[in-house]
């Protein structure tokens, strides 16, 4: 099965400490989608805290809507989320902890999705 | 062959898998038990890029066995 579609990925390394960087990876990833291309998010290092349970609820920045508002919104667009395994671990966070619609996955599974995707960002 | 990899986590899962799958002949299975919760997700981007086929994955509790079939 080949498709044509653009593959889009965006790698977030920053944790609930730095709230206006959390964001960009959710609004891009559902504009992707708009696009008609394929987008996803890896969180991994402090990133995985963003998608700790109820952490993304505490988070709002302005006028804009609270972190978890957007990125159900993303999910919904049919964004796809991934958090790495071993850095639950080396954030203390225990298994089951992570927001619901999250895939579990490792060093292969992100290497796998940067030599797939037409652009990667990192945050 | 079985291969149990409870207890160990990313990247190993995938590193034992590679060195294993040598040791099966062309068109036959390896079964992987595995408790790591990347393992699922992992070893089937591994497969795929390696050239081996998944044929089945399937998990009970927190353990996987997934069932690849060496194709080269």
């Amino acid at each position: 099965m080949m498709s044509n579609r653009k593959k889009m990925l965006y790698v977030q390394t920053s944790g609930i400490e730095a709230p206006e960087r959390l964001y960009a990876p959710f609004i891009l990833a559902m504009t992707a989608k708009a696009m008609d291309m394929d987008a996803a998010v890896y969180f991994l290092i402090r990133g995985i805290t963003v998608i700790k349970k109820g952490e993304a609820a505490k988070i709002k920045i302005g006028s804009f809507p609270s972190l978890k508002d957007v990125m159900d919104q993303a999910v919904e667009a049919g964004v796809e989320l991934y958090a790495c395994a071993q850095s639950c671990e080396l954030m203390n966070m225990p298994k089951g902890d992570l927001e619901g619609r999250v895939k579990v996955a490792g060093a292969a599974t992100l290497n796998d999705l940067v030599v797939d995707s037409d652009g990667v960002m990192y945050f | 062959m079985e291969l149990d990899l409870r207890g160990l986590y990313c990247p190993v899962p995938v590193f034992r898998a590679r060195e294993e799958i040598s040791n099966v002949g062309i068109g036959e299975e390896l079964v992987i038990i595995a408790d790591d919760p990347a393992a699922d997700e992992d070893l089937r981007r591994w497969a795929k890029r390696a050239g081996h086929e998944v044929i089945s994955s399937q998990r009970e509790g927190s353990e996987l066995m997934i069932r690849i079939r060496r194709m080269r």
